[in-house]
């Protein structure tokens, strides 16, 4: 550019800067003020409105029941228990039927398949490793999410989300987070990573980033499962089988809500301490209800959100099931690996109510949660050395029926703490790595990843050791 | 665990030293890495900082001033004002002490990141305006010019930070503001207030308890010797003439930008309907825009539509649009009652 | 640059330079089209249904976040379209909205389709107001026309048309509804078929117009080409730096190397 023009663009700007000066701080407002004016006069030419008042009634019936002071949060919590109690009640059989076809039928028929032309251990690391672990977490994954995902995307289409987030702001408020924040969490109900990247939506970077601190206390669908698992085998089980099923969706509703009183305590102290502040603007738009196309829209969830975060899923199961064969079959002075780590790390678990099994198992799966169960069977009955059950060391496994995994349980030394503290762990631990990678990308800093990651796991030790040991106390 | 009682008590003895260590601001590790600062550098700027001022206000400095402006004696003042003559920022002549223009730059750089910080804070975060200024005074000796200038670039450069004060320019220039104390306006007068002076701490707190900010509408109700009588936003208050010198205030000139009507948006029961007339100059940045990106400009229609269940928030029908807002913003939104 | 409109009346026109540094890629291409509106507004709906994709929807505003891609044909022509997160405004500085409004400014889309809600028209025009500021090429999509019917709220599509200048065209986008109508007057749009002749704001208030009509006169002296010199005015006065950068540079309406769009989230505190 010449001489002349750089003058030109000085001068331009220079005299902008000036004026700024003069036309001062109201220049965004009156601008504003101008197109609204002129919006309105254009809307009022071109829209006709014909007795708004009977028709939006109805949308107003529905707000006003949702949003009222006393029917307000028991609806909230009866939709968030109907969805569980849907998912756990419907999933049930086909998980059966998926399991028997998956591992009791597929599994042999494909091991003698392999073992007919390769050695033992190529048979062992494919198919006890790496396919068992796909078959289980599909019988286990998939039956629930496909309920799930399409449950919840009803609501969602239908309006519900923001008026949670409506009702939930107060507390959120008085937490120091963005009322948005009930948004999001909602989002991680399917999947933290998701719900990290959903905080965009808050555009105050102290509240975001509390929103994405706290997002892990949201369980994700890769962890339900162990919940439901548990909570039907250690609650349920206790109970006649006509109720049981709604007292285990009662347990893991218990334990979502725990997790949302959580993150209000956390946001609480986050605002208290390292992201001081006071809670900023919250301006949410309501959209209207929109009746969903109930067809549509549970074969859209299923076909994008289940096949997505399955398919997930059994990516980092397979690994996962290889490094566990390994780790179960490679000796070390005649032992295996894994049961160097589970003698090495049970003392510590025990002391937190939990087990060496269970340790492990955790830190298997860093990359999911989804395998954590069948990790932690696979593990009991090894170092438990029960011979019959199991189709061999380092085999994970499907089994008939709740009561014979309450038998493992049994046998590798679980009590109702076991039960319980898993059920806590599980809620308080650190996040996915997949997550973990998204806060990263998202925030930009080592900083709140650490932190992002480090304060729900000591959280998780803190609270299961107190809890194992008041257990002990009052047990004995 | 042969014993829970006692792993109970160690646990509990563990966590809480870990928690006295650790704990944010509080904890000895915060403790340490606080008083591990450089302090030297701290000294010398605010030092200069101190120089401009007079300067600024066409008072002399002198090294007694510097002591006492540092809270320190008199031969840290001298060690101080020896070191930065020798940098090459201030000059001495007759025991006063003047800037060079190395040294006005130094001070208005300073100056620009402190009065950007307050801005940043003030639009950006949601840290109280009382922390504002004390905050700044941290973040004016550490962060550098050039990270300044790229703050300054993503928040739209702004013009004024939130006292009023003018930023001075990427090129260190430092306009004009104008405007008169509060206590040189008549009675009847009505103005706005544009600066708000945040030193000393206690005035400025008092006068942010009384719940005054800049670009508030002020109304000189009655002027006295000893207080004066003034409504802002429609509120009545009374100052000291003292104290009121702390605030500067600009007359309204233009009828138009008059205001008469502060009844705040919350006042409206469901079914009522108000016209937005303005909104209070205390709601800034983002959270000021996105209101009006909404529709909340002078001339809509507003009616609240839903309360929730501990009546905050409330849903808002605006401009064909239903949009939830907190009461600390309703507060803040001046309407004018309708039909 | 971009070849100027007197020679080829029905050329591309946005600017390749922006959109490769904005990430999106043009081969096999011959229009990119951006989606913008305000949130929940069925953006994502529109995009789904012209690209066969599967982009998550969602009743509640904010459910998209991040810019999706997608293309189609029609009559021949490749389109490229890209789905944007909602805004209520480009005049604002929220990061949330930063990746829709670098696009609409920067990325110089062929067509802009602006998607409103035909049951919050008059706050949804906001929108539609200010990018018919910065472009001359757009199309009005008012969706959720099914939900206006059922409110019983008339959309009166042809003064909509008139008064804004531009093709306005009722659908229901989860219906498929008026998609056809859409696509042909985005193709209209896009080969320069249809010339638009979009409404611009008629009475800037006062107090700021004098402000605004300085400044604009002298970008007109040094930027004769420039369609938008009144929104290059506006965002001068409110001091938005990659404005003023595109000034120094003399590439106005280039986009600066540094203001990656990538990662426009990174959180600093
Ligand atoms: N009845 C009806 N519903 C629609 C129509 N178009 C979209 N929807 C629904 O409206 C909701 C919002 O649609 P989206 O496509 O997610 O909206 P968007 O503009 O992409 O929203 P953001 O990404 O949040 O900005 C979804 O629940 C859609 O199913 C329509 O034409 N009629
Ligand atoms: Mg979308």
């Amino acid at each position: 550019m010449d001489k002349n023009n750089t003058d030109k663009t000085e001068k331009l700007l220079a005299t902008a800067q000036n004026l700024r000066w003069q036309v001062g701080e109201n220049f965004h407002e009156s601008l504003m003020e101008s197109i609204y004016s002129d919006a309105a006069r254009i809307a009022d030419r071109a829209v006709k409105v014909d007795d708004v008042k009977k028709k939006y009634d109805w949308d107003v019936k529905i707000d006003k029941l949702v949003t009222s002071r006393t029917f307000g949060f028991p609806l909230m919590f009866l939709l968030l228990a109907a969805v569980f109690w849907i998912t756990v009640e419907g999933a049930n059989v086909p998980s059966g039927l998926l399991a028997s076809l998956l591992v009791d039928f597929l599994h042999p028929v494909l091991k003698d398949f392999m073992l007919s032309f390769s050695p033992e251990w190529v048979a062992g690391f494919l198919i006890d490793g790496a396919y068992l672990s796909m078959a289980w977490v599909i019988a286990v994954m998939l039956p629930p999410m496909a309920i799930f995902f399409p449950v919840f995307t009803l609501l969602e289409d239908f309006g519900y989300l923001p008026r949670v987030a409506f009702n939930m702001d107060n507390l959120f408020r008085r937490a120091g987070a963005h009322g948005k924040q009930a948004l999001t969490m909602s989002m991680g109900f399917g999947c933290n990573a998701a719900g990290v990247v959903a905080t965009r939506v808050i555009d105050s970077p102290r509240e975001r980033l509390i929103a994405i601190i706290t997002n892990n206390f949201s369980l994700c669908n890769g962890r339900w499962p162990t919940q439901i698992l548990i909570a039907s085998i250690f609650i349920g089980a206790a109970l006649p089988a006509h109720i049981a099923g709604l007292v285990s969706a009662g347990a893991v509703v218990f334990i979502a809500v725990l997790g949302i009183l959580l993150s209000l305590v956390v946001s609480y102290g986050l605002s208290k301490t390292i992201l001081k502040g006071e809670a900023s603007a919250f301006s949410l738009e309501l959209p209207p209800y929109r009746p969903p196309k109930i067809w549509q829209t549970l074969y859209t969830s299923l076909i994008d959100r289940t096949i997505f975060v399955l398919w997930r899923a059994i990516v980092f199961a397979i690994p996962a099931g290889m490094a566990i064969w390994l780790s179960a079959n490679v000796m070390i002075d005649g032992t295996s690996i894994a049961e160097h780590f589970i003698s090495w790390s049970n003392p510590m678990g025990l002391l937190l109510g939990l087990n060496g099994v269970i340790l492990l198992a955790y830190i298997i799966a860093i990359p999911a949660n989804e395998i954590v169960i069948p990790t932690v069977l696979m593990l009991t009955v090894l170092t438990a050395g029960n011979p019959e059950l199991g189709a061999g060391t380092g085999v994970m496994f499907e089994l008939e029926s709740q009561s014979a995994m309450a038998e493992i349980f049994r046998m590798g030394g679980w009590t109702a703490l076991t039960g319980i503290n898993l059920m806590l762990f599980s809620l308080l631990h650190n996040p996915c790595s997949t997550t973990i990678y998204t806060i990263y990308k998202e925030t930009g800093s080592v900083k709140w990843s650490v932190i992002a990651t480090v304060l729900p796991l000591i959280m998780g030790l803190v609270v299961c050791f107190f809890t194992a040991q008041l257990w002990m106390l009052f047990a004995n | 665990m042969s014993d829970p009682l006692i792993s109970l008590i160690l646990g509990f003895i563990i966590v809480s030293a870990l928690m006295a260590f650790f704990f944010p601001d509080k904890g000895l590790l915060a403790i340490w890495r606080r008083s591990a600062k450089d302090s030297k550098k701290e000294a010398l700027e605010d030092a200069l900082k101190h120089v401009y001022d007079c300067e600024y206000n066409s008072l002399s400095c002198t090294i007694r001033s510097i002591a006492g402006h540092l809270h320190t004696n008199m031969d840290k003042a001298a060690e101080v004002s020896a070191r930065l003559e020798s940098m090459g920022l201030i000059t001495s002549n007759n025991q006063k002490l003047y800037l060079t223009d190395e040294g006005r730059s130094y001070a208005l750089r300073i100056i620009r990141v402190h009065r950007l910080w307050e801005h940043y804070l003030a639009d950006h975060s949601s840290v109280k305006e009382t922390e504002w200024h004390s905050e700044a005074e941290i973040v004016e000796h550490t962060m550098t010019i050039e990270e300044a200038d790229s703050l300054a670039a993503k928040m739209g450069n702004p013009l004024i930070d939130p006292h009023g004060d003018p930023i001075p320019t990427a090129g260190l220039e430092l306009p004009e503001l104008g405007g008169v104390h509060l206590n040189e306006l008549e009675k009847g007068d009505i103005g706005r207030i544009i600066h708000l002076e945040d030193e000393p701490q206690a005035v400025f707190s008092q006068l942010i308890a009384m719940g005054l900010h800049n670009g508030m509408q002020i109304h000189i109700i009655d002027k006295r010797t000893d207080r004066i009588i003034f409504e802002a936003n429609g509120e009545e208050n009374i100052l000291a003439p003292t104290l009121a010198a702390n605030i500067t205030v600009k007359k309204i000139e233009d009828q138009s930008e008059i205001l008469d009507d502060f009844t705040p948006l919350s006042s409206l029961q469901v079914g009522e309907t108000g016209i937005v007339k303005g909104i209070s100059r205390a709601l800034r940045g983002q959270q000021r825009r996105r209101l009006m990106d909404l529709g909340v400009v002078p001339g809509s229609k507003i009616t609240p539509e839903l309360v929730s269940r501990a009546g905050n928030p409330v849903a808002y029908r605006i401009r064909g649009a239903s949009v939830a807002l907190r009461k600390q913003h309703s507060d803040l939104i001046f309407v004018e009652k309708g039909e | 640059m971009n070849p100027s409109p007197e020679n080829c009346a029905n050329c591309p026109v946005h600017n390749m330079g922006n959109l490769k540094k904005l990430g999106v890629d043009m081969s096999d291409y011959d229009y990119v089209i951006a989606l913008a509106g305000n949130p929940n507004t069925g953006k994502s709906t529109v995009f789904n249904n012209l690209t066969g994709l599967r982009q998550h929807t969602g009743n509640w505003p904010g459910k998209t976040v991040t810019r999706a891609e997608g293309g189609f044909i029609y009559s021949d022509k490749k389109f490229k379209i890209v789905d944007l997160p909602g805004t209520y405004s480009l005049l604002s500085t929220s990061t949330d909205e930063e990746v829709a409004r670098d696009f609409i400014l920067f990325g110089q889309p062929d067509v802009t389709v602006i998607v409103v809600d035909a049951t919050r028209i008059e706050r949804n025009l906001n929108l539609v107001l200010q990018v018919l500021e910065i472009t001359d090429r757009a199309v009005l999509c008012v969706n959720l026309i099914d939900e206006a019917r059922r409110h019983n709220i008339i959309v009166d599509i042809r003064t909509l048309g008139k008064d804004l200048g531009i093709p306005v065209v009722a659908t229901a986008a989860r219906q498929r509804e008026g998609m056809d109508e859409l696509l042909k007057s985005i193709e209209e749009v896009a080969s320069g078929k249809y010339t638009c002749n979009p409404y611009r704001l008629s009475k800037v208030n006062p107090g700021i117009r004098k402000a605004v009509e300085r400044i604009q006169n002298e970008i007109k002296e040094q930027f004769p080409d420039l369609p938008n010199p009144r929104w290059v005015a506006m965002r001068l006065l409110e001091g938005d730096q990659s404005i003023i950068d595109a000034i120094k540079s003399g590439e106005l309406g280039d986009l600066k190397a540094e203001k990656q769009i990538h990662q426009p989230e990174t959180i600093q505190n």
